[in-house]
């Protein structure tokens, strides 16, 4: 087999020249061997570095003999079959094979590889060594983080502000939606509504109005938060918002801070040019004064219209009622009807329904086991109603007049023929039943003067004589159990780790007229104002006073001066 | 004297920092909101966040400020000494601002993105301080690029070398030069490696190799004189091989040492940047949740 071997020499200036020589054999050797067929001075070339066999037809298997491999084509490989054009790169040397030249049965053009193209090729192969040079950017992804940033936390959301189809959509999706504005947990009871802010945030851009508030608050008294009212410049523009900031966890929403009452409440002789004549209160453990009770008390009319007092020892309460506690708490019992029995503070004092005040003290089911309104000796098992004279009258009425009519009466001062028994079928004359009826009155009008005057009711009522004949006595009014201090909140309920007797002294208690409510010493025990909280119970003033509740507000008093 | 971008001007900004950091606490200390726990809806919630948003955009101005070396108020070191004090005192204001309310929503996103732009800063000032001496004593006054030169000639003396040998030393040389690589990608260049030690020790072990060729060899021969004569002539041009051969790993070693120095170099400067990638990204995605932030506190009061 005839090899065309044609080596290229560059001479500069584009110019080129041609040397070709003629190799025999099937296999073309390629090395830095002087045995071999293409001599490479490169030191890059091993001695026997690759083999080239012509196959025949334009076909040329080459093998590299080195384990590294070699260059063909680009690529570094081992054993390849090539047709013409096929390029090895040794070193600085180029093999090109050729398609079988007129002649020859091979061929193959070696040339030196240009010095520009090695450099390029060097540098293409070079390895990034900053890493500038790598995939690395900070400008790719600070777009990237901005962009969406922007759109997945400002114009997702405002789009869903706007138009409630997006909001739907995004609710849909884990995507971020109004819920990633949320400033903060909102209050509990704002939950229920809470995913849709336009329920409190009406307007974009806008403070959250009253109107939003007030559209499920429209029973809130407005009290001290009213400007039509209160026109001093410490209550602020009197918004919801200003004091009520949710998005401040779920119980952020009202204003504990004594600041709330006594940014006013101090000095409010002088803020209100004298008119109010409230006392200065700044806390409750400092200069609270002494609670100011509503004790009963009625008009002429009758109409309750309660005192307020200071609590002291030495005020009376009138309730109408005879009542000595010390009596009844006796630790030895009581004489009832049903055997000896003790009472205590719950036999009579029984909470209301929330637990806060007590029910009314019930005679029926309370006192009259022992204080019976057995009004004769012959039924001792009947008695009168407590209930309206009138209707006590008009009973006993009735009792005696039937009395009467039935005859056989056992009363030694009756007339003769109503002590008979009456045969039945005889009717009484008209005489008769004149008799009858005028006994009874009297007889009635007897039993109630005993009952109301002497035996039963004044054993607790204060009885007068009545101004008219149809009344012809008169109970005073009574309250037992009612509220005592209207301008503060005090709950029995909360307060059931006390016995009653730490703050009630009933057992050494004689008279009704005892006022037996605790004084503000008493509550201090255990209750601090807010600065003195470190051994008691810090309470602001909003624990007892509400700021919305005030239904006795001297708002006349603060009213602008027109 | 070098001065570092710490101890810039008596650390006057670092003073400046702790002033501002000071009355941020006192402010937060002595201030008690009314009605609400401390957040950022008080007058001083608006005020420390409008204190960090401005702090926050002139930071972010530091990325402008430093490719205007020479121009602009002040000195770019004076500046990236500001930028490092003023960007620590941002933890405080930012947490104070937000009064330690956090929840998963665009405020917490835009502080969460400030602490973690501020904490890969502190990597940053780190590398900066640490990494540049190190480079310079790892280069020992040369630089990249004459290392790299350096092993280039190494290559090319010892393929000569290696020639004289035998092919099969020069194949391992050969293998050796392509197998050096220096640099590479992201964790490459991170990872500080080099292909050269493997080419040392497999050519140890053919001059291993070879010497208990030559010894066994040693002991066969001496039984003729035609052998003696062959043996002489054989061990003449060993020892001229094993001369080659140890000067061959000789420079083989210095190869192994400039190749790990170049690739230690490159890890060193991959340190010192890496952290820029991280920090300038989630800047400006700082600034993209800051603009959200404000928007939204203003669209919703």
């Amino acid at each position: 087999m005839r090899w065309l071997i044609r080596k290229v020499a560059k001479k500069g200036k584009g110019q080129v020249s041609f040397e070709e020589d003629v190799h025999y054999g099937d296999v073309l050797t390629i090395g830095r061997g002087a045995d071999q067929a293409v001599f490479l001075s490169d030191l890059r070339a091993a001695i026997e570095h690759a083999r080239v066999t012509a196959l025949g037809g334009n076909k040329y298997k080459v093998e590299s003999l080195i384990t590294a491999g070699i260059r063909i084509n680009g690529a570094i490989q081992k054993t390849v079959t090539l047709g013409p054009g096929g390029q090895i790169e040794i070193g600085g040397t180029r093999i090109e094979l050729l398609a079988a030249p007129q002649d020859y049965d091979a061929g193959v053009e070696i040339s030196a590889i240009d010095k520009a193209e090695l450099a390029a090729e060097k540098e293409k192969a070079r390895k990034p060594t900053s890493l500038s040079e790598t995939w690395l950017s900070r400008r790719m992804p600070a777009w990237v983080l901005l962009i969406a940033t922007l759109v997945l936390f400002l114009a997702l959301p405002m789009a869903a502000h706007f138009s409630p189809s997006v909001s739907n959509i995004l609710s849909a999706t884990p995507l971020p939606s109004r819920d990633a504005w949320s400033a903060g947990t909102l209050a509990s009871a704002h939950h229920f509504f809470g995913s849709d802010c336009k329920s409190c945030h009406s307007e974009g851009t806008k403070w959250v109005k009253d109107a939003d508030c007030l559209s499920c608050h429209g029973e809130t008294t407005k009290a001290h938060a009213d400007p039509a009212v209160f026109h001093l410049p410490a209550l602020g523009e009197a918004r919801c918002a200003h004091c009520h900031r949710d998005h401040n966890g779920k119980n952020g929403l009202v204003r504990e801070d004594q600041a709330l009452c006594a940014d006013c409440h101090v000095g409010l002789t002088t803020s209100t040019a004298g008119v109010s004549k409230l006392a200065d209160i700044s806390d409750f453990g400092l200069d609270h004064p002494e609670f100011k009770v509503s004790l009963p008390a009625w008009d002429s009319t009758g109409k309750y219209t309660p005192e307020r007092v200071a609590l002291s020892p030495d005020i009376e309460e009138n309730s109408g009622l005879k009542f000595p506690h010390d009596v009844h708490l006796d630790v030895e019992g009581l004489n009832a009807p049903d055997g000896n029995r003790t009472l205590d503070c719950a036999s009579c004092h029984v909470p209301d329904a929330g637990n806060a005040i007590m029910k009314p003290v019930d005679f029926e089911t309370m006192c009259q086991d022992c204080h019976a309104l057995t009004f004769d000796v012959t039924q001792p098992e009947r008695q009168v109603p407590h209930a309206r004279i009138q209707e006590i009258i008009y009973m006993l009425d009735e009792f005696y007049a039937n009395r009467a009519l039935q005859g056989d009466v056992q009363d030694a001062a009756a007339p003769e023929s109503l002590r008979v028994r009456r045969r039945p079928g005889q009717a009484p004359t008209p005489a008769e039943r004149q008799l009858a009826l005028t006994w009874a009155r009297d007889k009635a009008r007897q039993v109630g003067e005993s009952l109301f005057t002497g035996r039963a009711c004044t054993v607790c009522h204060a009885v007068t004589p009545g101004r008219t004949a149809e009344e012809p006595w008169m109970v005073a009014p009574v309250r037992v159990a009612g509220v005592w201090f209207p301008k503060s909140r005090f709950d029995h309920g909360s307060h059931t780790t006390m016995g009653c007797a730490d703050c009630h002294k009933a057992r050494e208690s004689t008279a009704s007229t005892d006022l037996l409510l605790p004084d503000i010493a008493s509550c201090k025990t255990c209750h601090a104002g807010e600065s003195g909280g470190h051994d008691k119970l810090e309470s602001g003033c909003v624990a007892c006073h509400g700021y919305h509740e005030a239904p006795q507000l001297l708002q006349v008093d603060l009213q602008k001066p027109d | 004297m070098h001065e570092s971008p710490l101890t810039f001007g008596g650390y006057r900004y670092l003073w400046v920092a702790l002033a501002l950091s000071g009355l941020a606490l006192i402010a937060y200390v002595v201030h008690t909101p009314l009605g609400a726990p401390p957040n950022g809806g008080t007058w001083l919630g608006y005020s420390l966040g409008t204190l960090g948003a401005l702090l926050i955009l002139w930071l972010l101005w530091f990325g402008i400020r430093k490719r205007r070396y020479g121009r602009g108020i002040g000195t770019l070191r004076g500046w990236l000494s500001a930028h490092v004090y003023l960007g620590t005192a941002l933890i405080l204001i930012g947490l104070l601002h937000s009064g330690f309310q956090f929840g998963w929503n665009v405020h917490t996103l835009a502080l969460v993105l400030m602490l973690a732009v501020i904490f890969s800063g502190f990597f940053g000032v780190f590398a900066y301080l640490r990494y540049p001496a190190l480079m310079t004593r790892n280069r020992e006054n040369a630089t990249r690029d004459a290392m790299l030169e350096e092993i280039t000639e190494l290559d090319q003396n010892s393929l000569m070398l290696a020639d004289a040998v035998d092919p099969k030393i020069h194949a391992i040389v050969l293998r050796s030069i392509s197998r050096t690589v220096l640099g590479g990608g992201v964790w490459a260049q991170l990872n500080s490696h080099d292909g050269s030690a493997a080419a040392l020790e497999s050519l140890r072990a053919a001059a291993k190799e070879r010497d208990k060729g030559a010894a066994s060899k040693k002991g066969d021969s001496g039984k003729t004189m035609v052998m003696m004569v062959d043996f002489l002539a054989g061990q003449a041009s060993t020892d001229k091989q094993s001369e080659a051969l140890r000067k061959l790993i000789d420079l083989l070693s210095r190869k192994k040492t400039l190749a790990e120095r170049v690739a230690r170099d490159i890890q060193l400067q991959a340190l010192m940047e890496i952290w820029l990638y991280i920090h300038v990204p989630l800047s400006v995605a700082l600034l993209g949740a800051l603009t959200a932030h404000i928007v939204v506190v203003l669209f919703y009061w």
